[in-house]
């Protein structure tokens, strides 16, 4: 509409930032001077310890049992380790701190007060705590390798096993035997330029390096927010799959409220929208195939593998984290930015600069996000398990897709004829991903390293094959069917 | 670089990129490519059926222009059978509706629809130009919003049509979805994304641009030679939600599918079953028999904070418990002719469309 702003049905104007009130007293003890401003409200040192503390366990700790049991005094039995997912971020940072504190030296001034001695939150809960941190420096020519000085960071905790990972660890067949004591695969291969994503097999005489077969990967993606969030997924699917390797039944992240609220956002503008509450917390299983939701239940055993996401910093913002970090004298590594100017052009940087700007001026923005989301469940049936990112695929998307953006006048159209019709991976896929792997820009994503060189067949994540041999896919039989073709008409055929 | 084919007809020379797929097409192709998609939009939903009264919510600028258009060569092409009239509010503000309302004007001689134009103070006894010399330029853009809704339905009613489709586009909902997101405003966030809305006993209202991308309608407007006004509302949107379409553009240039993506990720969530049970119900309002959440509808509400000075009454809490505080609303107060959502005409309002047929 002409006026620009044709959606103002509007009562709600947001509030901008207010004043605290007049006085500096802390609301919690009344008697100490204020020394944060959390929302408004006014703390003193001493009482926000215990507040963070609490907002911690609180987001932590009902979920540590498998089944959520009610009062909150019985014991904390969770079913397997914990790992601990670390970045080297101001989040991550104080997760570590926090973790290490509750649960391994078993710091009594994080203990609740309530229950004495013999609380049962004085025990140790998890038997064996593990932090995990995904090297991602081998992608970008000139970046700097954090792995040693997070191996001394997290050395600073005693009782705390660290397994340093590589990105490029997603492409390796071996990390993949070593995680899962089976044989891994990186065989199968996706042709990029076509939007229907036929899977092909990759020669394995075309044998490259895992941090190759990433790199091609990584140069062959169409947009610089793909290629961001592909690797923020590789990551995420690492963690999970070392989760599993140290019998962990919780991973815990870093996100405070603020980066929390910046992912949500960034997931909903490309298109994870379905995936609202796996990005809050999440429940991975393993031993689940891909497919439809309705024959799932029925094979959820009880000695199902699982892995639970908990984000306990997700009351927690920005803010309160760099204090706990200060006045804690925590030593932040900080991540290293990407040596990349197609960060420019990531969704999820943008997400960063616009809500952080946003935080600013409006500072309940970020919880309202988070709140707003938590309100709301994924509609309509999910048609089975991204092959990819291992989260839930809304059914029907495809139809979806080309019933609103036609791309082809006659159907059947795209398929051109000299495609060899194979299996395709856009049906394995959730919106998001199929999105990452085929939207397109009029402002491709600039090199990360001139030396890589796009390719038509790109190999995927070790993860993808083992899920397509499972249901035996297509992708087999029809390279049965070629021989069996042969073999019928090999009589037929002349001798050259 | 070599001429290249047409991605859609493989034959004609392609002369434009499409903004929503980046798919560059022949200008024929573009034209089908963005009507078909807008008729898969009207068919998907089963938004109208042969015999239907439909109101194009007409505002002269380029959304409705190219609306009013489309509506026309797809009820033409594909005989939906529909009676389609021009609805124009009137907000009264100088300089900027005076213009348009010359497009509305013209649209209604080139497609020969009946045109009714219904203005604020017609309705409310209050021009926009009035509202913002007593409230300021902060809470208009929320006055304008809400009196425009009623009025839409209002002249609706007094064209007896079933139903009023609006110029909304993807960009506009995208926006709305973030907004929403970030103002926590959950019954919203449940309905932005919906092509159609009814209330009670309310005109339904539809937006068949909700997947056509700004871009494009205005690319179709250019190629089709359609004229519309760009002028904008002297009194600018609020900076919150300013902020909010500075991002989406951004998004929008790091990666064009992002606006599909939004509405994509809104449909694809609703609201728990559990919030939205602890909604207000809606009923209607007991001053003038509109639709609303409260025993007085939010049009109400705002204009008795302007008749009696108090202007933010229904902005803020606070202002509204000092507006009952006042005490009752007096006898004299001026107020909203009584809604009669119904099939004969409503006496309160006459009805005086615009000589389309004389
Ligand atoms: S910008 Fe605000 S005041 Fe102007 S026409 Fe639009 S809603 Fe009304
Ligand atoms: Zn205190
Ligand atoms: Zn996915
Ligand atoms: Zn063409
Ligand atoms: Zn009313």
């Amino acid at each position: 509409m002409s006026c620009g702003n044709p959606t103002v049905e509007t009562d709600a104007l947001m509030p901008r930032k207010k004043k605290y009130d007049k006085t500096n007293e802390c609301v919690r003890c009344k008697t100490s001077l204020g020394n944060i401003v959390i929302r408004h409200a006014v703390y003193c040192k001493e009482c926000f310890f215990p507040l963070v503390t609490f907002k911690f366990r609180r987001a932590l700790e009902p979920f540590v049992n498998a089944k959520p049991d009610g009062p909150r005094r019985t014991a904390l039995k969770p079913k397997g380790n914990l790992l601990v997912g670390f970045s080297g971020g101001l989040g991550s940072t104080v997760l570590l701190d926090l973790v290490y504190r509750c649960y391994v030296s078993m710091d009594k001034s994080t203990m609740p007060a309530e229950g004495g001695k013999q609380h049962p939150r004085h025990e140790r809960v998890w038997k064996k705590v593990s932090v995990c941190y995904v090297e991602v420096c081998d992608i970008f020519p000139g970046m700097k390798d954090r792995t040693p000085e997070v191996a001394q960071l997290v050395a600073q905790h005693d009782g705390l096993e660290f397994i340093p990972l590589r990105i490029q660890d997603a492409f390796d067949s071996s990390w993949w035997a070593r995680a899962h004591s089976s044989p891994g695969r990186i065989d199968l291969g996706v042709d990029l330029t076509n939007e229907e994503l036929f899977l092909n097999s990759v020669p394995s005489s075309t044998s490259s390096t895992p941090l190759e077969s990433l790199r091609t990967f990584l140069a062959s993606l169409p947009t610089a927010t793909a290629m961001s969030s592909t690797i923020n997924s590789l990551i995420r699917l690492l963690l999970l799959h070392t989760a599993l390797d140290t019998g962990s039944s919780h991973l815990v992240l870093g996100s405070s409220l603020t980066s929390l609220a910046v992912s949500l956002i960034s997931g909903v503008s490309q298109g994870r929208g379905f995936n609202v509450k796996e990005e809050m917390q999440e429940e991975w299983f393993p031993d689940r195939a891909p497919e439809p939701s309705s024959q799932r239940e029925k094979r959820t055993g009880k000695g199902e593998r699982s892995v639970r996401v908990i984000r306990p910093l997700r009351d927690v913002g920005r803010k309160e984290c760099a204090a706990w970090a200060w006045w804690s004298g925590l030593r932040v590594l900080g991540r290293e930015t990407w040596p990349w100017p197609g960060l420019k052009q990531d969704i999820g940087t943008l997400t960063k600069n616009f809500i952080f700007g946003l935080e600013k001026d409006y500072p309940s923005t970020v919880s309202t996000i988070v709140r707003t989301c938590t309100k709301v469940a994924p509609k309509g049936e999910a048609s089975g398990i991204c092959v990819l990112c291992a989260r839930p695929i809304q059914a029907g998307i495809q139809e979806w897709k080309s019933r609103i953006s036609i791309r082809s006048r006659s159907p059947g159209d795209a398929i051109d004829e000299k495609t060899p019709v194979g299996p395709s991976l856009a049906s394995h896929l959730c919106y998001a991903c199929h999105t990452t792997l085929t939207s397109t820009s009029s402002r491709p994503a600039p090199p990360f390293d001139a030396t890589v060189t796009k390719s038509s067949l790109v190999a995927l994540p070790v993860w993808v094959p083992p899920q397509f041999s499972e249901k035996e896919e297509l992708f087999r039989t029809q390279k049965m069917g070629q021989e069996k073709m042969r073999n019928v008409v090999q009589d037929f055929l002349l001798d050259e | 670089m070599p001429p290249r084919n047409c991605a859609l007809c493989h034959e004609a020379r392609a002369i434009l990129k499409r903004p929503k797929t980046g798919q560059q097409i022949c200008r024929d192709c573009f034209f089908w490519v963005f009507e078909t998609e807008v008729h898969n939009t009207i068919t998907e939903a089963g938004l109208f059926k042969p015999g239907d009264r439909v109101a194009i919510g007409a505002s002269g600028g380029k959304d409705s222009t190219v609306l009013a258009h489309v509506m026309k060569t797809l009820n033409d092409r594909y005989q939906y059978g529909l009676e389609l009239f021009l609805l124009s509010i009137d907000e009264g503000i100088t300089g900027y509706r005076d213009d348009s309302l010359e497009t509305v004007k013209r649209n209604q001689q080139q497609y020969d629809m009946p045109l009714k134009i219904l203005s604020y103070d017609e309705l409310y006894g209050w021009t926009m130009d009035a509202i913002v010399s007593q409230v300021g330029k902060r809470n208009n853009c929320t006055f304008c919003g809400v009196f425009r809704r009623q009025a839409l339905d209002r002249g609706a009613s007094a064209l007896h049509v079933d139903h009023i489709v609006t110029g909304h586009n993807a960009d506009d909902i995208a926006e709305t979805v973030l907004m929403n997101i970030m103002r926590g405003d959950i019954a919203r966030l449940g309905r932005c994304t919906m092509i159609c809305t009814q209330g009670e006993d309310t005109i339904k209202r539809s937006k068949p641009f909700k997947y056509a991308y700004e871009k494009e309608i205005v690319m179709y407007a250019y190629f089709k030679k359609l004229d519309y006004f760009s002028t904008e509302c002297i009194y600018s949107p609020d900076a919150y939600r300013g902020h909010a379409r500075a991002f989406l553009k951004d998004l929008e240039a790091a990666r064009p599918s992002a606006i599909i993506d939004i509405i994509h990720s809104g449909e694809a969530f609703e609201v728990k079953e559990e919030i939205r049970a602890t909604q207000k119900q809606q009923q209607t309002c007991k001053r003038c028999g509109y639709m609303s959440s409260n025993d007085l509808c939010k049009a109400c509400t705002l204009l008795e904070g302007l008749e009696r000075g108090i202007a933010n009454a229904a902005i803020t809490d606070r202002a509204r418990k000092k507006l009952d505080a006042e005490g009752p609303a007096p006898e004299n107060l001026r107020t909203i002719p009584f809604y009669q959502p119904s099939s004969t005409p409503n006496p309160a309002l006459p009805v005086t469309i615009e000589g389309a047929h004389n």
